[in-house]
């Protein structure tokens, strides 16, 4: 991405912060410009506070990533939102969009997972919205 | 005369019952024969659309003192701009410290009332946080207790306004970051605007720091259906770094 974009991403998150600011969680490490999409099998999917989280062996995706860290909402807050524990286990085959960690590591925030039943996933991610979907 | 076993477990029973049966004992009615308002339930937030007279007033900034607010001006810029670079500097929540009084009335998760006759306790649903509130108590002074994350508190009802007072919070504990002295001391009514909404007039007095008494109200809606759920902080794997950036360990597992 160039650097003017980046600019722009940049104004537009200082925007969106100040309704943000007093928010639990900084969603501020998570890249808002892009997104990226992984298929991959699921190693672990953890069920817990303050994120729920989501390992993932990566088989399709942006070169360089065999492995992927993705970071869900409070599960509390998924729960609310009509996720179960029983959602996605070990060992299924999964398309995860996701909004990747801005310093490079191979982790990101989950945006949308579509599991082997066909079912389309959305995480009750706070201002969705403010993270642009990119192919 | 020794107790058996059998009559000190009897005994212990009707302890525990009376104390169960004071706490959760319907409020006791006033002078006039009128009961307080039934507030035990689950909550959360309520955002009505823009002009819904259920929705309160805007939150005002701290009305800090001119120095004081300078600076709380510069930690706040500070803040957007490492927020905009992606660099968020750490807070208590990056450490999965609850956030106390009043901070946890602020959401977004909810929190459940459950009200007694001599009682009343708030649990905010995220850090499973507890606030317990006496009625029919004078307060302490802060020489009877320790600074912390509640503080202190008695309520009494005036009318259908349950009014809490509290006292006793830790320095770090902020409410909007700004700073308090440890003789803040934090006025709250609540009533029903409409039977399933709920506002808290929350009212902040420290002369050490404020120029004025500053209040924030907030609303929240009735969950008729919700029960609260667990929440413990299983595995954080967020961190400040060496410069107090809140960061995410990201770790293959083995």
């Amino acid at each position: 991405m160039s650097q003017y974009l980046r600019r722009i991403a940049a104004v537009l998150l200082l925007l969106v912060v100040p309704l943000a600011a007093w928010a639990h969680h900084s969603f501020a490490i998570f890249d808002h410009s892009r997104t990226i999409t992984l298929k991959g099998t699921v190693l672990s999917f953890q069920w817990t506070n303050p994120h729920g989280y989501l390992e993932l062996d990566v088989a399709e995706g942006p070169e360089g990533i065999d492995h992927f860290t993705v970071e869900l909402t409070s599960i509390n807050m998924l729960r609310r939102a009509g996720w179960k524990s029983s959602d996605v286990h070990d060992g299924d085959e999964v398309t995860a969009v996701i909004a990747p960690l801005l310093n490079g590591e191979h982790g990101g925030l989950l945006l949308e997972l579509k599991v082997p039943d066909g079912r389309t996933l959305v995480p009750p991610v706070p201002a969705i919205t403010s993270f642009k979907r990119t192919p | 005369m020794r107790a058996t076993k059998a009559t000190r477990r009897a005994l212990a029973g009707a302890a525990i019952a009376a104390f169960l049966t004071g706490m959760l004992a319907p409020a006791a009615a006033d002078a006039q024969g009128r009961s307080p308002p039934d507030l035990t339930g689950s909550w959360e937030r309520h955002r009505a659309p823009p002009g819904d007279p259920t929705n309160p007033p805007p939150e005002a900034s701290p009305p800090l003192k001119p120095a004081l607010l300078a600076e709380w001006q510069v930690r706040r810029a500070a803040a957007q701009a490492a927020d905009a670079r992606g660099e968020p500097i750490a807070t208590g929540y990056t450490h999965c410290l609850p956030d106390g009084v009043p901070s946890m009335m602020s959401g977004p998760f909810p929190f459940e009332i459950l009200q007694g006759a001599t009682q009343l306790n708030i649990t905010q649903e995220a850090y499973n946080q507890t606030r317990r509130i006496y009625f029919g108590r004078p307060q302490v002074t802060l020489d009877d207790i320790e600074l912390g994350f509640y503080g202190h508190s008695v309520g009494e009802w005036q009318g259908d306004t349950l009014v809490v007072d509290t006292i006793g919070i830790k320095d770090y504990i902020r409410f909007r970051d700004a700073p308090h002295s440890p003789d803040m001391r934090i006025t709250e009514r609540f009533r029903l605007v409409t039977p399933d909404v709920l506002w808290d007039e929350i009212t902040i007095e420290d002369p050490e720091v404020l120029e004025k008494p500053w209040t924030v109200t907030f609303a929240y809606r009735r969950m008729p259906d919700y029960s609260i759920l667990e929440y413990v902080c299983e595995d954080n794997r967020e961190y400040a770094d060496e410069n107090g950036i809140g960061r995410l360990r990201v770790t293959k597992p083995e």
